[in-house]
């Protein structure tokens, strides 16, 4: 396994708890108040810092085992698996931005426009980890 | 490739990947047929096996 897919890896598990994290939040909040709970500062920082704090940690146990390729430019392979996951991410990303700014002009929901929309760079930027993934085993 | 590899005195899938600046995994990935190289990575290859591009790339009908 290349570093580079082991930082797809540890990128993913990063997304997938941050973004776990998140949405409880949000639903949590939601069910207590009526209605979907307006989106607040607080949660996302504490996103951020999860992604942050794992992707450091998951880099730092990652280069420990794969060492001396840490440093490794990116080939020609390693070039095309980061584009085609990079064009799928992006698409994923606009449809989701699309399906939420639809939902806007006949919802008037700001607040879930907000969710859509950062729930989607989510799952754009998720795809294109897994992707990335899927490419480096399969082939591309 | 193995076998060229093997006939141009055991070069290493490292030592492969060094002469033509690629990582070792993609030599792995050429080898068992999960990426096709670029025409100038194959012309590399083929010169460090010191063989012809049509000898160490092919099309093969069954691969379709």
């Amino acid at each position: 396994m290349t570093f580079r897919e082991l930082s797809a890896w540890v990128m993913s598990l990063a997304l997938i708890v941050g973004g776990a994290f998140y949405f409880n939040t949000v639903i949590k909040a939601s069910s207590a108040t009526d209605g979907l709970a307006p989106p607040i500062l607080g949660p996302i920082i504490i996103y951020i810092g999860i992604l942050i704090l794992l992707s450091i940690i998951g880099h730092v146990l990652g280069a420990i085992a794969a060492r001396g390729e840490t440093d490794a430019p990116a080939d020609e392979r390693d070039r095309r698996v980061i584009a085609q996951a990079g064009n799928v991410s992006g698409v994923v990303f606009g449809v989701g931005v699309m399906a939420g700014l639809t939902g806007y002009l006949f919802t008037y929901n700001g607040d879930l426009l907000f969710y859509i929309a950062f729930g989607s760079l989510m799952v754009s930027q998720l795809a294109e980890y897994l992707l990335q993934i899927w490419y480096y085993r399969s082939g591309v | 490739m193995k076998a060229l590899r093997e006939a141009a005195g055991g070069v290493t899938q490292a030592d492969l990947a060094r002469a033509c600046g690629v990582t070792r995994q993609t030599v792995i990935a050429i080898e068992q047929g999960r990426y096709s190289p670029s025409l100038e990575t194959a012309f590399r290859i083929a010169r460090a096996l010191g063989v012809g591009i049509e000898e160490a790339f092919f099309w093969s009908a069954s691969e379709e």
